[in-house]
C-alpha cells in the first residue's frame, strides 16, 4: 500500500488526470441515475404513498345509493370511496385566481392521495387540502386562506400529492373539502349525488374480471369513464418519456465513457510501466502479485474519485429532477436513490481496477527480458504504424500538424475510443441544443403550434373589416374558442376552435392523416386527443359543450398540434356557434411581412381593441419546460466536461508516450510554438472526425430517434441547425485549443535530456 | 557534474571525448548543444553564446548551428527515412533549401534506395545514416554525436566513423563522446574525462 501511494505521488499529474476522468464518468452516471431512477420509479412510489385506487370511475352525477348498489355487486372489492368532483370552480388565494379549479368533495373512506404536510380534513367545513402544485405555484402554506366562489373563505390544513393526475399548473388547480362537514354546515341531501368513485381490489390480478363485471353492471350510468391505476401510469409516463429516453442515452454514453476511457488510460499506464513489471518478474514477483499491485493503485484513485463524482452528479441533478417529479405529481426517491448511486460508485470504482489489473496480468505473462526492453503490450487491434507513402523526392509530404495527426493515429484503439466518446458527446450536445431550441419555440413561438397569426384583438366579428384596413395587417378573421367538457379519462377539457372560412390561413398545424376540414360537419383533431380517444379519419367525435348540448363531428383529419397537448379540435365556426352561441370571440390578426407588431398593436388600440401577442405552448406547460431545460443544461454541462476530459486525456497520453519525439524536435531547434502545432495536429485528428461523426449521428440517429419518441405528442424537428452546429464546433475548437495549450506547456517544461532518455 | 572543463573545438576538427559511464561526458555534450544549462562558465558556438539565452534563443541556435546524432538514432517511427531527414527543415526559422540538401545528403550517404522505408524496416547502419543526414540537413557548424556507434556492429561502426571524418572535410566541427578507445582513436584529438574533469 505504501509503495502504491508513493508511486501515485510520483505520478501526480497522471494520477490527477485519471482521478478527474473517473470523477467525470461517475458524475455522468449519477446524473443519469438521479433523474432516470426518480422518473422510472416515481409513479409506483407515489401511487403506493397515496394509496392510489386500482380503478377510478368518473360518470355523470348519480345518487350515491344507486352507484354504491352497483359497485357492491362487484367481486373481490376491498374498498370503495366516493367524491363529487366539481370542475370550473372559481378559486382564489395568495394573489392568484383560477376559474377552472377542481373541487373534490370527499365522502368518508380511503382518500387516494398522500398528505405531504398538515392534517386530514376535520368536521370544520372551512378546512381545505390543496394539491402540492397549487401550493407551490401560488405560494400557499398551512394556514393560508383560500376563497372558493359560492363557499367563501377556506383554510389550508393540508397539502397533498395526488398522483392520479399531473400537478398544477400542468393540470387545473385542485382542492379537497370534506363532504360530511359541508353537509353538517349546510344541510345534507337525503341521497347525495356523486360523480367519482375509487375502487380498491383485494387482488390486483383480478382486475380484468372486475372491469368486465363493472361494464356489465354499468348499464344506465351515463358518461362512465374508467381508468385503471396502470392507465394513469401510462398517461403520466408520457410526460416523462422523453426525459427518460434522454437519460437512457446519457447513461449509455456515461458507461461507454467510463469503460473505454478509463480502460484506455489504465492500459496506457501499464504499457508505460512494462519495464518495471519486467524487473519485478525478474526478481521473482508472481503474476497475481503484480496484477493485484496495479489493481490496488487503481483502487486508491478510483474509490474516492468515484465517490466524489457520484456526489457531484447527485448535487447537479437533484434539484431539476425533483422539480420535474413535482410537476408530474410524483414523489422524489429519497433514500431509495442510495442503491443506484452506490451502483454507479461501484461501477466507476471497479472499471479502472479491472482495466489496470487485467493488462498487468497479461503483461506479466511475457518473458521478463522482453518486458524490460519495453516491448509493446499489443492487443489484437494494438498499435500499428501507418505506412508512409514517400512523396516526390526531396519533399516532406506532411506538415508538423499532420505529423501530430499521424502520431495520435498510431494508437488506433485509443483514437477510436476518443473519437467514439467525442463523437457521441458532440451528437448528444447537438441534440440537447436542438431540443432546447424546440422547447423554447414551444414556449414562445406561435409558429411551433401551427399558428400563423401574430396578434389577437378583443373585438367583435363585425370589426374585422375595419381591422383589415389597418396598415401592416395582412389578414384578419374572427376566431371562436370553446372549452368543451372532458370526454376522456383524465377529465381534461378540449379546446374547440372555429373560423368562418379557411382556418389554415391562421392556424395550420401539420396534417398527419385524412384531409383538411371542409363543409360544416368535419373536424380536424389534434393527435393527442385522437390517441386518447382512439379516433381516426372517419370516426365520430362527441363532445359536451358548456351549454350542456352535445356536439358531434366527423373526423376529417388528424393534425399535429402542440396546443393543450394536442387536445384541440378545429371545427367550422357555424357548427360551433350553433352548439355554443356564447363561444369566446376574438379577431385573429395576421401581419404583413416585415410589419412591426408593436406598430400594429398601437393602431389596434386606437380602434378600441385590446390586442395581445399570440403565445406559444400553454402557460400551464411552462414549469415542465423549465424543469426539462434545467435537466438539459445539467446534462449538457457534464457532457461538455466529458469532451474536455477526452481531449485532454488523449493529448496528455500522446504527449507522455511520445515525449522522446517532442524532445527530439526541441533538440533540433523547435520552439514551444512547434510543439503546440504538433499537438494541434494530434487534437485535430480526433476533433475533426469526431465533430463530423457527432453531426451525422445527431442528424440521422439521435434526432430522428428522439422525434419518434415524441411522436405521441407532435412532430418535433430535432435536427441541429447551422447556428447550433457552429456553436458546438466553436466550443469544441475552444476546448481543443485549451487542451493543446495546457498539454504543450506541460511538455515544454520537461528537460529535453530527460525526455530523450525516457 | 563537470568541474573546470575547458574545451575548444575548431572548425574541421573531430574531437572524441572518452570516458566511462558516469564520467560526465554526456553532460558535456548536452551543455555544448544547449540542451542543458551550466551553473557557471561560458559556452560559445560559432560565435554565439549559449549562456544567458532565452529558451527561444537556444532553440534558434540549435536549429541553425548544432546537429545532434544520438546513440539510439531517435528516428520518428511514423516517418520514412527521408521524412525524418526533412523534419528539421520544416521547423520555423530553418534555412531555405532544405529539401535539396536532404536529397543530396541521402544520396551521399547511400541510403536513397531505402529512403521511403520506415525506421523499423531499416538496418541499424541505415538508421544511423538517416540520423546523421538529419543532423546535417540545416548545415550546422557543430555536430555532436553521443555514442554514435553504440548500437552498431563493427563494420557499420567503421563506416560511421568514416562518415564523421568526412564531415570535418566540409569545415564542420564534430564532437563525439564514446567509451570505446578504438572508436576514439579515429578522432583528430582525444580528450579523456573522469569524474567531471577533462584531461
Amino acid at each position: 500500500m505504501g509503495e502504491a501511494l508513493a508511486g501515485l505521488r510520483r505520478r501526480r499529474w497522471r494520477t490527477a488526470l485519471a482521478a478527474a476522468g473517473i470523477a467525470l464518468a461517475a458524475a455522468m452516471l449519477s446524473t443519469a441515475a438521479v433523474v432516470g431512477y426518480g422518473l422510472h420509479t416515481g409513479f409506483q412510489r407515489s401511487a403506493r404513498g397515496a394509496d392510489l385506487p386500482d380503478v377510478i370511475a368518473r360518470f355523470d352525477r348519480q345518487p350515491l345509493s344507486r352507484i354504491a348498489g352497483r359497485l357492491a355487486a362487484l367481486p373481490d372489492l376491498a374498498a370503495v370511496s366516493f367524491r363529487l368532483e366539481i370542475t370550473n370552480a372559481e378559486l382564489a388565494g395568495a394573489g392568484h385566481r383560477s376559474r377552472q379549479a377542481v373541487v373534490e368533495l370527499l365522502s368518508p373512506g380511503r382518500r387516494g392521495y398522500d398528505l405531504l404536510a398538515g392534517r386530514e380534513l376535520s368536521s370544520d367545513p372551512r378546512d381545505a387540502i390543496v394539491e402540492q402544485g397549487v401550493a407551490r405555484t401560488w405560494g400557499l402554506h398551512l394556514g393560508s386562506r383560500l376563497f372558493l366562489d359560492g363557499l367563501g373563505a377556506l383554510h389550508v390544513v393540508g397539502i397533498s400529492q395526488s398522483p392520479d393526475n399531473v400537478a398544477y399548473p400542468l393540470a387545473a388547480p385542485r382542492i379537497y373539502l370534506s363532504r360530511p362537514a359541508l353537509d353538517a354546515r349546510f344541510g345534507a341531501e337525503r341521497d347525495p349525488e356523486v360523480n367519482f368513485a375509487q375502487l380498491w381490489l383485494r387482488d390486483r390480478d383480478q382486475l380484468d374480471q372486475v372491469l368486465v363485471q363493472a361494464r356489465a353492471s354499468s348499464y344506465g350510468i351515463r358518461g362512465l369513464r374508467v381508468i385503471t391505476r396502470e392507465g394513469v401510469r401510462v398517461l403520466l409516463d408520457q410526460a416523462a418519456g422523453i426525459v427518460i429516453a434522454l437519460l437512457v442515452a446519457l447513461s449509455a454514453i456515461a458507461l461507454l465513457t467510463a469503460a473505454v476511457m478509463l480502460a484506455a488510460s489504465a492500459r496506457a499506464e501499464v504499457q508505460r510501466r512494462l519495464a518495471g513489471i519486467g524487473v519485478r518478474r525478474a526478481i521473482g514477483a508472481g503474476r497475481s502479485h503484480i496484477a493485484l499491485a496495479h489493481a490496488l493503485e487503481a483502487a486508491i484513485v478510483s474509490v474516492p474519485a468515484g465517490a466524489l463524482g457520484v456526489l457531484a452528479g447527485y448535487v447537479i441533478a437533484r434539484s431539476p429532477s425533483e422539480q420535474l417529479l413535482e410537476a408530474i405529481n410524483e414523489l422524489p426517491p429519497g433514500a431509495g436513490l442510495a442503491v443506484p448511486l452506490l451502483g454507479c460508485w461501484a461501477m466507476t470504482a471497479l472499471i479502472p481496477v479491472l482495466a489496470s489489473g487485467w493488462p498487468a496480468l497479461r503483461a506479466s505473462r511475457r518473458p521478463p527480458i522482453a518486458l524490460m526492453r519495453g516491448a509493446e503490450l499489443r492487443g489484437r487491434w494494438g498499435r500499428r504504424i501507418l505506412r508512409s507513402r514517400p512523396g516526390p523526392s526531396g519533399r516532406f509530404p506532411t506538415g508538423l500538424a499532420a505529423l501530430g495527426a499521424r502520431v495520435v493515429s498510431a494508437r488506433r484503439v485509443r483514437l477510436a475510443a476518443t473519437l467514439a466518446v467525442l463523437g457521441i458527446s458532440v451528437g448528444f450536445i447537438l441534440l440537447m441544443l436542438a431540443l432546447a431550441s424546440e422547447l423554447s419555440a414551444l414556449e414562445s413561438d406561435p409558429g411551433s403550434l401551427g399558428k400563423r397569426y401574430q396578434l389577437t384583438a378583443s373585438l367583435p366579428a363585425a370589426a374585422a373589416a375595419r381591422v383589415r384596413h389597418v396598415s401592416g395587417v395582412a389578414a384578419v378573421a374572427p376566431r371562436y374558442e370553446v372549452q368543451a367538457l372532458d370526454s376522456y379519462s383524465l377529465g381534461e377539457t378540449i379546446d374547440l376552435v372555429g373560423y368562418p372560412g379557411d382556418h389554415t390561413v391562421f392556424e395550420a398545424p401539420p396534417l398527419v392523416s385524412g384531409h383538411r376540414l371542409t363543409g360544416t360537419e368535419g373536424a380536424e383533431v389534434g393527435r393527442g386527443l385522437a390517441q386518447v380517444l382512439g379516433l381516426d379519419p372517419g370516426s365520430t367525435l362527441a363532445v359536451e359543450l358548456p351549454s350542456g348540448r352535445e356536439a358531434r363531428f366527423r373526423v376529417a383529419g388528424i393534425v399535429d398540434s402542440l396546443q393543450h397537448d394536442g387536445r384541440v379540435v378545429y371545427v367550422p365556426a357555424r357548427t360551433l356557434l350553433a352548439g355554443e352561441p356564447s363561444a369566446q370571440e376574438q379577431l385573429a390578426v395576421r401581419l404583413s411581412a416585415g410589419a412591426s407588431p408593436a406598430a400594429v398593436t398601437r393602431r389596434l388600440v386606437a380602434l378600441g381593441a385590446r390586442p395581445s401577442a399570440t403565445g406559444g405552448a400553454t402557460n400551464r406547460g411552462r414549469s415542465l419546460i423549465a424543469a426539462l431545460s434545467a435537466i438539459l443544461r445539467a446534462v449538457a454541462i457534464v457532457d461538455g466536461l466529458v469532451c474536455m476530459y477526452a481531449l485532454v486525456q488523449a493529448l496528455f497520453l500522446t504527449a507522455r508516450e511520445r515525449r522522446a519525439t517532442i524532445a527530439l524536435l526541441r533538440a533540433s531547434g523547435a520552439g514551444a510554438g512547434t510543439v503546440r502545432l504538433l499537438l494541434a495536429g494530434a487534437a485535430a485528428a480526433a476533433v475533426v472526425p469526431a465533430a463530423l461523426l457527432g453531426i451525422v449521428l445527431e442528424r440521422f440517429a439521435l434526432g430522428p430517434g428522439m422525434a419518434r419518441l415524441a411522436i405521441g405528442y407532435a412532430s418535433l424537428e430535432l435536427s441541429a441547425g447551422p447556428v447550433q452546429i457552429g456553436v458546438v464546433l466553436l466550443g469544441l475548437a475552444a476546448l481543443a485549443t485549451g487542451a493543446v495549450l495546457w498539454v504543450a506547456r506541460q511538455a515544454a517544461r520537461e528537460p529535453i535530456v530527460a525526455a530523450l532518455s525516457g | 557534474m563537470l568541474d573546470g572543463v575547458d574545451i575548444e573545438v575548431r572548425a574541421g576538427e573531430l574531437v572524441a571525448v572518452l570516458g566511462r559511464s558516469g564520467s560526465g561526458k554526456s553532460t558535456l555534450l548536452h551543455l555544448l548543444g544547449g540542451l542543458d544549462r551550466p551553473d557557471a562558465g561560458a559556452i560559445d558556438v560559432a560565435g554565439e553564446s549559449l549562456v544567458g539565452c532565452s529558451q527561444r534563443e537556444l532553440a534558434r541556435i540549435r536549429l541553425r548551428r548544432i546537429g545532434f546524432v544520438f546513440q539510439s538514432f531517435q528516428l520518428i517511427e511514423e516517418l520514412s527515412g527521408e521524412e525524418n531527414v526533412l523534419l528539421p527543415t520544416r521547423l520555423p526559422g530553418a534555412p531555405a533549401g532544405g529539401a535539396a540538401r536532404a536529397r543530396t545528403l541521402i544520396g551521399e550517404l547511400g541510403v536513397e534506395p531505402v529512403s521511403g522505408h520506415l525506421p523499423h524496416e531499416l538496418s541499424g547502419g541505415e538508421q544511423q545514416r538517416f540520423a546523421i543526414a538529419r543532423a546535417l540537413v540545416n548545415e550546422p557548424a557543430l555536430v555532436l554525436a553521443d555514442e554514435p556507434t553504440g548500437n552498431l556492429d563493427r563494420e557499420a561502426a567503421g563506416d560511421l566513423l568514416a562518415l564523421l571524418r568526412g564531415l570535418t572535410d566540409a569545415g564542420r566541427a564534430v564532437v563525439m563522446v564514446t567509451h570505446e578507445r578504438d572508436v576514439a582513436d579515429a578522432a583528430d584529438r582525444v580528450l579523456e574525462m573522469a569524474d567531471g574533469q577533462l584531461s
